[in-house]
């Protein structure tokens, strides 16, 4: 399954590309900063940090599009990258440890839809969320935060691991390469 | 430039970054990164009350009090991990053309978010009536929001400056 997705032809054609890489993760990083962004303003809201003159239910109704579509981007750009080198990802360390933080983010979510959001009418307009509400706001900015991390973490180790730096040019003379007088 | 970078590269605090780079890189640029996410939240959250998609229920005065201060810590925050970035990897950052074209757009999009607070404390009944309905503001209003996301395409473009061909000074290996 990895291998068929590595030898896809959507696979061959990004990694062949000099453009395609950088851009996806460029597009990823947008979309990332726009879901973690809009996720934070709720998430301190819910905490009675900031935006506490608003009701919780009008900041949602504001964010959630927008959180949706950056997520649905930053996952397809994701999803994109990963094929490119499906093998190794897969059985990268920190690749495997932001998915598990995402399912988990996702959970977090559950909790909050099926305890404090159930019963938002009576605290919508209070300072800040019941006890839960809380739980659920400081958990999503720690694994949000941690999925960042671990996102690019695996930029350091995976890409290591698919191309092994030229041990052969061990002694490069940087002042050379950048044509330096001596 | 390419000089001054390797001077750079070998004073103490960039030798120190090198040196543990196993963990320092990775923590500074996920720090930078959680900078992003908060300087692009804000961003969008002033751009759509000036384009009247949400925020409605508050002025435009409020939105930006709101937002303002999370948008200028983050740029400080972001301005801080970013110079640990090129003192740590002096040449990596600063012999590119993603680098420095990267800053001029900084420098354009923290010109225009200082000019707007300025103008909106001293106009601030103009613009609540009258500026904020006016189309140029609200195409002013995507453009600086393009102007960011240009700013971090180029940040990840930093490491492959390749892709501007000639236009990179970096050398090809």
């Amino acid at each position: 399954m990895l291998e068929w997705l590595q030898q896809s032809s959507v696979a061959v054609q990004i990694r062949d590309s000099l453009y395609s890489f950088p851009l996806l993760e460029s597009i990823h990083v947008v979309g990332l900063a726009l879901v973690f962004g809009t996720i934070a303003i709720l998430d301190l809201r819910l905490l009675g940090l900031a935006s506490t003159n608003r009701a919780v239910s009008r900041i949602l109704a504001d964010l959630l599009t927008w959180t949706w579509v950056a997520f649905v981007v930053t996952a397809a750009t994701g999803g994109l990258m990963f094929i490119t080198n499906a093998v190794v990802y897969f059985n990268n360390t920190f690749f495997r440890a932001k998915m598990i933080l995402l399912v988990l983010a996702g959970l977090n979510m559950l909790v909050f839809e099926l305890t404090a959001r159930k019963t938002m009418a009576r605290w919508d307009t209070e300072r800040s969320a019941p006890p839960i509400g809380k739980v659920v706001a400081t958990l999503s900015l720690l694994i949000w935060v941690g999925v960042i991390v671990a996102g690019r973490v695996i930029g350091f180790t995976a890409t290591r691991a698919a191309a092994p730096v030229d041990e052969a040019a061990p002694d490069v003379d940087f002042e050379d390469l950048l044509g330096l007088p001596k | 430039m390419q000089q001054f970078a390797l001077w750079l590269a070998a004073t103490p605090p960039s030798v120190f970054i090198q040196e543990h780079n196993a963990w320092t890189i990775p923590a500074i640029q996920s720090i930078h990164i959680v900078g992003i996410a908060l300087v692009m939240g804000s961003v969008l959250m002033i751009d759509l009350r000036i384009l009247g998609w949400a925020w409605t229920d508050q002025t435009l005065r409020q939105t930006t009090n709101r937002f303002g201060p999370w948008l200028s810590g983050s740029l400080w925050l972001l301005l801080v991990t970013g110079l640990l970035m090129v003192i740590g990897e002096p040449v990596r950052e600063l012999v590119t053309f993603s680098f420095w074209l990267k800053m001029a757009l900084v420098a354009i999009g923290t010109l225009v978010a200082v000019a707007f607070q300025r103008t909106l404390r001293r106009q601030e009944q103009h613009w609540e009536a009258r500026l904020v309905h006016r189309r140029s503001i609200k195409a002013m209003a995507i453009l600086t929001f393009l102007v960011w996301v240009c700013v971090i395409f180029l940040g990840r473009l930093i490491a492959y400056d390749h892709v501007w061909g000639s236009w990179s000074p970096a050398p090809r290996l």
